[in-house]
């Protein structure tokens, strides 16, 4: 691809009989925002690790800029990366730490020192220059290493789960400025986490991981309306997952017996009747009415199990049909206690084959 | 009710008092003997029974420094000091990296066997390299009876040195390499400084062993390598007490300066950050 900044092409890596990276091929375009998604293990880190040079891949090879790296020692990959643990250099100001990089390659004092004023107003640290890591806060250290980074303009900006040791609110308001940042500095960024709540606030395309493999690539829109495993959709989101066989073809749609229900979804290419299928329902898809509420296409009988109050949602507990549990979270205006009974309506519901043993 | 609230203040009251004289008396336990070879050293006709010196005088100072050629005994002392704390850090630096931060088989094992000149009786390991530097006619050599030192010497760097490089965070030399630093450019700018602590502390072990040690000097020395400990020794031989306690006491004085130095100077958490986060 000619505007492809990082490219892994083919990348597998072994500690010893565990396989971290399974023939990984992914792209990251130039000026995106691409984020590494997945559990601990999945072997994402191990993918960053061989982008950055810490690990050697036994097979395959990473490109940067159209270049290959495979065999270019760390230092000399012109990378910027910012660390869990923030990796500051404790023994160093802050404006030494912004500096280290431009020091390294012996840019002349005044334009270091330049360059640091301007990348710590760019992470609006201005007055913190004289300051050692060990006086700042965390989402300060963090803002710090940011902004060494990014000082001397790298190709590309690595983040290595930049936000797991900030507390719940900063993470939030860090994950905003960390997206503006690289998105005014129009830099390729490669951001490496587990929590599905950033990768879908920051990218812009975001990269599932699972057991060394890339299990889906695409926008944060498409990863959270059309996850392509059962594995994506738990991990994005919340999800309901309903056994069932195929009963009926009509036309564009097939009615799918699942617990005593007869739901009917889009036809998915290729089925027939019997085919065995997972149903996927996000559980704010799903609408309650009222008991005394008319038959329709998807509404069937259930009984409330569990209602639990969370400010601005409800989240219900719900049995339907031959006890198929079904988790559905509503705006909290309209309320129904544990034990009523309603109504549900499943306006979406989406579908995968499974495959017969 | 309130007699017995006043018993056990009482109670609690006498404990006090028993702490204290017990703190006292361990005081003097270990400040006795240094106490009496100070007032030795400045008393003259100190004889019998008298609990103190009817008369005080500097003049034993004088003896031991003429008589006892201090000035180059001391010159001695401070040179094999000098070279013992040079090879040991240098030997502490490299495997402590080693023992610090590498997987290695056999790692404990090779630590013992390093610590071996620490745990076998001193004089048995000195008669050993007594044996071995008189066939390298190393003996009465500056070189070596500083590189005898460093068989004790080294043990204590590369246990500190370990035990520093232990420490040092991976990810902070990942961040190096990250932002460009090559092996060499890495190690000086951010290394080093984070190792200082411990190579100064290495440094202080490393130097008031070689300056305290006695046993491999003893068996390793000769007219031009006599250090304070032996000369002190000697002196005992003499049967001049109040030299002898001048000595000793001039002895003592540079482990007080660098424990005054150690105090003053090395603020070690000004220099290995306490972190936010991990």
């Amino acid at each position: 691809m000619a505007d492809a900044m990082i490219e892994f092409r083919d990348v597998t890596k072994r500690y010893a009989a565990l396989v971290a990276n399974d023939h990984l091929s992914l792209t990251i375009r130039r000026g995106e925002l691409m984020t590494l998604l997945g559990p601990s293990g999945c072997g994402k880190t191990t993918a960053l690790r061989c982008l950055t040079g810490m690990n050697h891949p036994d097979e395959g090879w990473i490109f940067l800029d159209g270049t290959d790296v495979t065999d270019v020692p760390t230092h000399q990959r012109e990378l910027g990366m910012v660390f869990q643990n923030f990796a500051l250099f404790p023994h160093m100001t802050v404006a030494d730490n912004v500096g280290f990089p431009l020091m390294i390659r012996s840019r002349p004092k005044d334009e270091r020192a330049k360059l640091v004023t301007e990348a710590l107003r760019l992470v609006r640290l201005e007055g913190y220059a004289g300051h050692f890591p060990r006086q700042l806060s965390g989402g300060q250290q963090q803002r710090v290493g940011l902004a060494r980074a990014l000082v001397y303009r790298p190709k590309v900006l690595l983040l290595d789960e930049p936000l797991s040791n900030l507390d719940a609110k900063l993470r939030e308001e860090m994950r905003f400025e960390i997206k503006e940042v690289v998105t005014r500095l129009g830099i390729t960024a490669m951001y490496v986490t587990h929590d599905q709540a950033e990768a879908l606030a920051l990218s812009d395309r975001v990269a599932i991981m699972n057991r060394g493999r890339l299990q889906q690539l695409g926008t944060p829109e498409e990863i959270y309306e059309s996850p392509n495993s059962r594995f994506v959709a738990e991990f994005i989101g919340l999800s309901n997952f309903l056994d069932g066989r195929v009963d009926a073809v009509r036309g564009e749609t097939m009615t799918v017996a699942t617990s005593g229900l007869a739901i009917q979804t889009t036809l998915l290419p290729g089925v027939t009747s019997g085919q065995k299928v997972l149903l996927f329902l996000r559980p704010n898809e799903i609408e309650l009415l009222p008991a005394g509420a008319g038959s329709d296409v998807n509404v069937f009988s259930a009984r409330v199990e569990k209602a639990t109050y969370l400010g601005d949602t409800m989240d219900y507990r719900l049995v339907l049909g031959n006890e198929a549990d079904l988790r559905v979270q509503t705006d909290a205006r309209h309320r129904y206690a544990a034990g009523e009974s309603v109504r549900v309506r499943l306006p979406r519901v989406r579908s995968w084959a499974v495959k017969e043993e | 009710m309130s007699l017995v609230r006043a018993y056990l203040a009482g109670l609690r009251h006498g404990w006090f008092v028993l702490g204290y004289t017990l703190c006292v008396c361990l005081t003097l336990l270990i400040t006795a003997p240094f106490l009496m070879i100070a007032l030795r050293s400045v008393g003259k006709g100190w004889f019998g029974r008298l609990w103190l010196p009817p008369q005080l005088t500097w003049d034993w100072y004088r003896w031991a420094i003429e008589v006892g050629n201090i000035p180059e005994v001391m010159k001695n002392t401070l040179i094999i000091g000098a070279i013992a704390v040079i090879v040991s850090t240098i030997i502490g630096i490299f495997a402590g990296w080693a023992f610090g931060r590498r997987q290695m088989p056999g790692k404990e094992l090779l630590m013992a066997v390093v610590l071996l000149p620490r745990m076998i009786p001193p004089i048995t390991y000195a008669l050993g390299v007594a044996k071995i530097f008189y066939g390298l006619e190393l003996v009465d050599t500056h070189l070596g009876v500083a590189l005898a030192h460093v068989s004790v010497c080294a043990p204590y760097a590369i246990l500190v040195l370990s035990a520093t490089f232990e420490g040092l965070d991976e990810r902070v030399l990942e961040a190096a390499s990250v932002c460009g630093a090559n092996t060499i450019k890495r190690f000086f700018y951010v290394v080093l400084p984070l190792i200082m602590p411990g190579i100064l502390a290495s440094m202080i072990f490393s130097f008031t062993h070689s300056y305290n040690e006695f046993t491999l000097t003893l068996l390793t020395y000769g007219p031009n390598t006599v250090t304070l400990p032996v000369r002190t020794y000697l002196a005992v031989g003499d049967g001049y007490w109040e030299i002898t306690s001048a000595m000793a006491v001039i002895m003592v004085v540079p482990s007080l300066v660098i424990l005054a130095m150690i105090q003053r100077r090395a603020k070690p958490e000004k220099l290995v950050g306490g972190f936010k986060g991990v």
